[in-house]
């Protein structure tokens, strides 16, 4: 104890040195923490928009479907399908959809795009479509020959909410298909892929345009949370029977954007790296500063019987000091800043046309992720410790008579 | 054990033909040149010559901060010549106390916590500790000095508290270099006369290096180096043979 309290009053000898010190490492730590917060917060955003604009957590098709989209690959048995699906757990809501692709147009301009049949209701519960409406009204149940579109696919196509366009594809039977649409409602969700290439009618009129009986051709399913796909898979791939249909989960479907979260990850992991070793070599100076200053100091103390052992322990404790003060202050600081702007968000207005080719927000939530944070402190320990090892061997190291003796 | 070995069993410090060769630019330097002294307990001995004889080398080689390039050191009748950096660490600890002439004290502790420091180290407990420093405080006088930091003491007093730290664990010998050269020389003689009365009540072998005369006249026993050869030895009248 004599020796910690000996470590904090040595500390407190020069307390602007500690202080800057304990500054440097705090700050270091709470820029670490917002870093990861930024790209937690950007990356969850990013799965979270897939998951509530396209995807759901998991989806079922036909065997193929997903290579081909080929409108005859229709989803065998779905009512034994649904009733299986509606008694597994952590299930919140599905939909089934009708997809194909076809052709959008008045007669002046037209553009290809993915069409979806959906059951609105069932829909609103699985993906947030409807709350990104911002002319007309979203698809109800009765919805009959309505038509919703992005609002990039709008401009181009020239149309707004009443006016009429012609939907064309070609149906099961192989014969071409088409029909005219109002425009019930035009959405903006900020994604490329949504706004400029995405319709959707109802589900009745999507199996009337491709003279489909009853049949879909994908069930989107939405949990609880993230964390329940993988018992949700076991569970379901238990009650299926097996081959009969590609069961895919969101990251399967848009894999691009678990690919960026781990780019971005090891960016990260590389700037905290550098920062830590910056912070580290900070410290070093200060705790040789400091051994330097009390050489004479050490010698005495070694001369009247301190080992080399309690004199480096000293050292390390001092250095030991000096970083839990900095965590502490880093953790508190990035905490504090983080949840800030886990409320306030940082919007990105300007970047809007670079995101929408993504599925980042122009508004980011910073998010805290205890294992980053976690990680990031033992890291910076570990490494701080290990180089502040130098100072405090070469205090253990002095001989007693040169240091009382220096001049 | 023949007569040599009963003179060991009196005597406290022996050198044998204690030798120091520093390396310097690839010469050798004879810092001190087989020196054989005898040191016996109760005595009150200074080393003298001038700047350069080997007083401080001969006193690090005793107080065991040091080994010799040739020759023997005997302490208290074992050979301390070939111990090991801890053995000779432990040694310190528990038959020396050194007072030096600067940065006696630990900044950072109060006056009785750096007396505290050295029965710390040897695992005295807490009461334990704290009797014996505040009993040592109250035989030197310095009870008033107890909470005070260094800093808020005259040198006078830190030399005080150093001596008071330098005795607490009740060593075989305590050595000083030049231990009033950074004190007045009314504060050098009242520091010098204060280590005699100890010598005296207390039996405390004091072994000194001073350049100082009136701090030399003060021993009872002197012995003069120069250029790390012993070249005398004067005895005074005070000296216990």
């Amino acid at each position: 104890m004599l020796l910690l309290k000996l470590a904090f009053l040595n500390i407190g000898r020069n307390p602007r040195r500690s202080i800057i010190t304990v500054l440097a490492v705090g700050v270091g730590l709470a820029a670490l923490i917002f870093l990861w917060g930024f790209s937690d917060g950007t990356n969850e955003q990013m799965r979270e928009n897939v998951i509530r604009l396209l995807t759901g957590h998991v989806q079922i098709h036909a065997p193929g479907y997903q290579n081909s989209l080929s409108p005859e690959l229709t989803l065998q048995n779905r009512e034994g399908l649904i009733q299986k699906l509606t008694a597994l757990p952590n299930l919140v809501a599905f939909s089934e959809r009708v997809k194909c692709e076809a052709l959008i147009g008045t007669s002046e301009k037209s553009r290809g795009v993915i069409l979806s049949g959906i059951d609105p209701e069932r829909e609103i519960k699985v993906t947030d479509l409807k709350k990104y409406i911002k002319a007309g009204e979203f698809l109800t149940n009765d919805a009959n020959r309505e038509i919703v579109i992005g609002d990039r696919l709008a401009k181009k196509v020239d149309l707004k909410v009443g006016d009429k366009a012609v939907v064309m594809t070609q149906a099961m039977d192989g014969t071409l298909s088409g029909f005219s649409y109002y425009i019930k409602g035009i959405f903006h969700t900020g994604s490329q892929t949504l706004d400029e290439v995405s319709a959707y009618i109802s589900l009745n009129s999507a199996q009337e345009l491709l003279a489909l009986d009853h049949e879909t051709h994908e069930i989107v399913i939405r949990l609880a949370r993230r964390k329940a796909i993988p018992a949700f898979l076991k569970e379901l791939k238990t009650s299926l029977p097996s081959g009969a249909y590609d069961v895919s989960t969101w990251d399967e479907i848009v894999p691009e954007v678990e690919q960026w979260a781990k780019w971005s990850e090891a960016i990260i992991r590389t700037i905290l790296f550098a920062v830590m070793i910056v912070i580290g070599v900070s410290i070093m100076n200060t705790v040789l500063m400091s051994v330097f200053e009390r050489t004479r100091e050490l010698g005495v103390m070694m001369a009247i019987g301190t080992s080399p052992g309690r004199v480096i322990r000293l050292i390390l404790l001092e250095t030991f000091i000096l970083e839990l003060f900095g965590i502490a202050l880093g953790l508190v600081l990035g905490y504090l800043v983080t949840i800030y702007f886990a409320h306030a968000g940082i919007a990105f207005p300007e970047l809007e046309r670079a995101f929408s080719r993504s599925y980042m927000s122009t508004v980011t939530y910073t998010r805290v992720e205890p294992v980053h944070v976690i990680q990031s402190i033992i890291t910076l320990f570990v490494l701080t410790s290990f180089i502040g090892l130098y100072p405090a061997w070469k205090a253990g190291r002095m001989e007693p008579i040169k240091a009382i003796y220096r001049s | 054990m023949g007569e040599g070995n009963t003179n060991l069993k009196m005597t406290l410090i022996k050198t044998e033909r204690a030798t120091k060769i520093f390396k310097e630019d690839s010469e050798p330097v004879f810092a001190l040149s087989s020196v054989s002294i005898q040191i016996e307990a109760g005595e009150f001995t200074a080393l003298s010559g001038p700047s350069g004889s080997g007083k401080t080398t001969l006193l690090n080689l005793i107080g065991c901060l040091d080994r010799p390039s040739e020759g023997k050191i005997y302490f208290d009748g074992n050979e301390v010549s070939k111990l090991s950096q801890h053995q000779l660490t432990e040694f310190r600890l528990r038959k020396i106390g050194f007072i030096f002439q600067d940065y006696n004290l630990i900044p950072a502790f109060t006056a009785i916590e750096n007396i505290e420091y050295v029965l710390w180290l040897q695992g005295t407990g807490a009461a334990e500790r704290r009797k014996k420093a505040v009993e040592v405080c109250d035989r030197f006088g310095i009870k008033k000095l107890i909470n005070r930091r260094p800093f808020e003491m005259s040198r006078g007093q830190q030399q005080r508290v150093a001596v008071a730290r330098a005795i607490v664990h009740k060593p075989k010998i305590v050595l000083g270099d030049e231990l009033t050269a950074n004190l007045d020389h009314k504060t050098g003689t009242e520091l010098m006369e204060f280590l005699k009365e100890l010598n005296r009540e207390e039996n405390i072998t004091f072994l000194y290096a001073t350049h100082d005369p009136a701090v030399l006249k003060q021993a009872n026993r002197i012995i003069t180096l120069e250029d790390g050869k012993l070249t005398g030895e004067k005895v005074g009248a005070n000296v216990s043979l």
